[in-house]
């Protein structure tokens, strides 16, 4: 099990919400998808890859196979799927630090749910219903969601500049070279592994690397 | 300020950063605790002087600074030799219970400031029982007011705070004495000639035998440490110094954020171990010593001093956020014409005027970084409001190395901050002696306080010191602090970003060198008094 990959923590949470309430919820998010203000919260706060807020309806679980017993359930489920970067706590800290009203909106209905301050009882909420990831998968283990977002306009700037100076004088070439360089002031950072996200995240990781041989027998 | 701590119930170094209030010089000692019982008596004499937070001066509630202050701390060994009960010990936050050293992938410290480079006191601890660092004490001495200004008359007074220091140095050694072999001090840090000191002695760096407020870089220090609820000698500083509001206000932060038992920024008690008059009044303390490489640091910025546009002073404080001559922070003088500006009010202002020039400012018209780089020292270990900040990327064409304030995206514009404070104690330690050399005896004692070591401090060490992607600046780490990359091929770089507006290219630092590296260091907990008697007494009780 990890939910960790490269620089990236995948969480997935699933929360029980009463079937009648569960519309409201619907209702919720359709009008933040049209109203992109609710989510600046989020933007800002720029951690994430992805994130995602389901509702399951009770009878819309799935049923693969005619041998799978039918289950009944008292409720429906509200699924929330985020993909972020950093450790577990500062990801739910940054949360409930900064857009605690936004977080109280969407997990309003959901049954028992502790309110996001104080944040004590929102960490056992989050914990308690939190499934962890058996597998996980990172293309780009090094990079944040940041540093994507940068890459894309690196290479946008860098393409435009390319053909911008292909003829220009040298006194231009500086002029647009600075230009170049001012716009990206935000995007150089360097990209290296991530700090280690835990001591037993990193302790797992040290093992798996001392059972493929990659580490010394000293210290594992 | 309505909120009252019991100050009487705090000790005197949590809420007081002592060189402020005339206190030059400190000594700090450490010992080992050989038998449980002669360990608690030792604690129980130690007690007695213990200085308090209450109210120097003249008039009701106030007493007159001691000559020399007395301050007490545990670590997790300490507690458990001091025979806390196991309930209590199992409520210390997992950090504390490892101590510095096994936390040494969390804070960067490898290569030259792994702990096989520590001072010995902090190489053997933590490895076996005879060694292991159990007490913190800590004595600050107070420097008389001297008869005149002339430098004679302040260096006469500064020897006597020393002196001050030496008398509480050899009471503790008499209280050491008296049980018979209870106690063992712990000698092993290392001294201006690599030889080997039974204390670390700290003082403020002399200008001429004066006391000045610099560290060993130059840089004027001692003016950013946060106000929270209930410090009575803080009722002037909140503005740039508590947090920053909405409409542009400071309120003082939640207590809670520096003393456990009180509520916190998120409206609870922070974790704590029970029962709560152990905890109450308490505090973590980080003790770390940092090392400054004085020639490293005079190269690079003579090196790039001489490159730079601005100048080699003005890149000086780009590394901090701040002027090195009067601490001028570089969002207010930016230039020669502000600098200019700033120097001839700091002149002007009187005595509170001068300390909210220096403290009360934000980055919010700063947001793209042109005055303050977002790798200088402050501004990544308390980026007030700044954190609040976005841009339209949607667009490549639109990015122009700007960013803007997102007005109103977190509840208050400085949560993400607000949680991550540390007040700042201690003194720089050694002199300078060459500047062109980094083998010196010469650094700073740095002492965090906060209520969540892993919260606050480790986050801020391992996330804005030696990381950046919160700041939207990937690997790159902090200026001054930062663990930098001592390989060839993929070295460590900061970019001193311009602004926007302007027809220039950011600076890029490369190659940058390590500044500073550890040299040792471990967690404490500062307890209140009603606790020191109680563990004094043994009669800790969680039931
Ligand atoms: C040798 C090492 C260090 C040096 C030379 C140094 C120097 C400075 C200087 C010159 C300032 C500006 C003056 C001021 O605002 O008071 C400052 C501020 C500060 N430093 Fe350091 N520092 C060092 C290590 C650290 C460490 C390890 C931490 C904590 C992780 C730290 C935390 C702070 C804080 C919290 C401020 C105030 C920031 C604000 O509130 O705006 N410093 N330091």
């Amino acid at each position: 099990m990890s939910n960790i990959a490269g620089k990236a923590y995948a969480m997935n949470v699933i929360t029980p919400i009463r079937w009648y309430t569960a519309w409201l919820n619907k209702l919720i998010f359709w009008v933040a998808l049209q109203r992109p203000a609710t989510l600046k919260g989020l933007i800002t706060l720029s951690l994430i890859h992805y994130a995602r807020w389901v509702i399951i309806g009770r009878d819309q679980f799935p049923h693969v196979h005619p041998s799978q017993p039918r289950e009944t359930l008292k409720y429906s489920y509200m699924l929330f799927f985020s993909n972020f970067n950093g450790s577990w706590d500062q990801y739910v800290d940054s949360f409930t630090f900064a857009i605690p009203s936004g977080l109280d909106m969407f997990w309003k209905w959901n049954v028992r749910y502790s309110k996001s301050v104080s944040l004590t009882p929102f960490h056992k909420y989050i914990r308690y219903n939190q499934l962890d990831t058996l597998h996980y998968y990172n293309a780009y283990p090094l990079a944040t969601s940041n540093d994507v977002k940068s890459a894309r306009i690196v290479k946008a700037k860098l393409l435009d500049f390319d053909s911008a100076t292909r003829d220009a004088s040298d006194d231009d070439f500086a002029k647009q070279y600075r230009t170049l360089l001012r716009d990206l002031q935000h995007d150089l950072g360097d990209m290296y592994p991530t700090p280690i996200v835990s001591m037993s995240a990193y302790q797992v990781e040290r093992r798996q690397r001392w059972h493929e041989g990659q580490l010394d027998g000293s210290k594992h | 300020m309505t909120y009252q701590l019991d100050l009487l119930d705090i000790q005197g170094n949590v809420l007081r950063a002592y060189g402020r209030f005339r206190y030059p010089a400190a000594r700090y000692v450490f010992f080992n605790i050989r038998d449980g019982a002669k360990g608690r008596a030792f604690v129980a004499a130690l007690t007695r002087r213990v200085t308090t937070a209450v109210q120097w001066g003249e008039g009701p509630d106030k007493l007159p600074p001691p000559e020399w202050t007395l301050n007490v701390a545990f670590n997790y060994q300490g507690l458990k030799e001091l025979d806390l009960p196991r309930e209590s010990l199992i409520g210390f936050s997992p950090e504390f219970v490892a101590g510095m050293k096994d936390r040494k992938d969390i804070l960067g410290d490898d290569g030259p400031s792994a702990p096989e480079h520590w001072d010995p006191i902090w190489q053997h601890n933590r490895e076996t029982r005879e060694h292991d660092v159990h007490i913190f004490v800590s004595i600050n001495g107070l420097m008389p007011l001297p008869k005149d200004a002339k430098p004679a008359a302040v260096q006469a007074a500064v020897n006597d705070a020393k002196a001050r220091v030496e008398a509480g140095y050899r009471w503790l050694l008499e209280q050491v004495a008296a049980q018979q072999g209870g106690v063992a001090l712990l000698g092993g840090h290392r001294g201006d000639n690599g030889e080997l000191l039974d204390y670390q002695d700290v003082q403020a760096v002399l200008e001429n035998g004066v006391p000045t407020s610099k560290e060993h870089f130059g840089y004027t220090d001692g003016i950013g440490d946060p106000v929270f609820e209930g410090v009575p000698y803080d009722a002037e500083r909140i503005n740039g110094r508590g947090k920053q509001l909405a409409n542009g206000q400071w309120a003082p932060l939640a207590a809670g954020e520096f003393l456990l038992g009180h509520t916190d920024e998120a409206l609870e008690y922070p974790p704590a171990p029970s029962p709560l008059l152990l905890a109450r009044n308490g505090t973590y303390m980080i003790y770390r010593k940092l090392h400054e490489n004085v020639g490293t640091f005079e190269r690079y910025l003579d090196e790039h001093g001489q490159r730079y546009p601005g100048g080699k002073e003005l890149l000086a404080a780009k590394f901090v956020g701040r002027w090195r001559d009067n601490g001028a922070p570089i969002v207010k003088a930016w230039d020669d014409a502000s600098k200019a500006r700033f120097d001839a009010d700091y002149k002007a202002a009187d005595g509170h005027g001068k300390d909210q020039l220096l403290s009360n400012f934000t980055y919010d018209e700063d947001m793209s970084g042109g005055r303050c780089p977002f790798s200088a020292h402050i501004r990544r270990i308390n980026p007030r409001a700044s954190l609040e900040f976005t841009r339209d990327e949607q667009d490549p064409a639109k990015v122009c190395g700007a960013f803007s304030v997102s007005e109103g995206a977190f509840d208050t514009p400085g949560a993400l901050a607000n949680r991550r404070r540390v007040l700042r104690r201690g003194l720089p330690y050694g002199t300078v002696k060459d500047r062109s050399r980094d083998d010196g005896n010469h650094g700073i004692i740095i002492m965090m306080l906060n209520a969540d070591i892993n919260r606050q401090f480790e986050f801020v060490q391992q996330q804005w010191i030696n990381y950046g992607n919160d700041f939207k600046a990937g690997n790159d780490k902090e200026i001054l602090l930062g663990n930098h990359s001592q390989s060839e091929h993929f070295p460590s770089k900061a970019v001193l970003q311009v602004d926007p507006a302007s027809d220039d290219a950011p600076y890029i630092l490369p190659r940058l060198p390590r500044f500073v590296e550890t040299r040792g260091g471990e967690y404490f907990f500062v307890p209140s008094l009603t606790a020191l008697r109680m563990i004094a007494a043994g009669t800790v009780d969680p039931t």
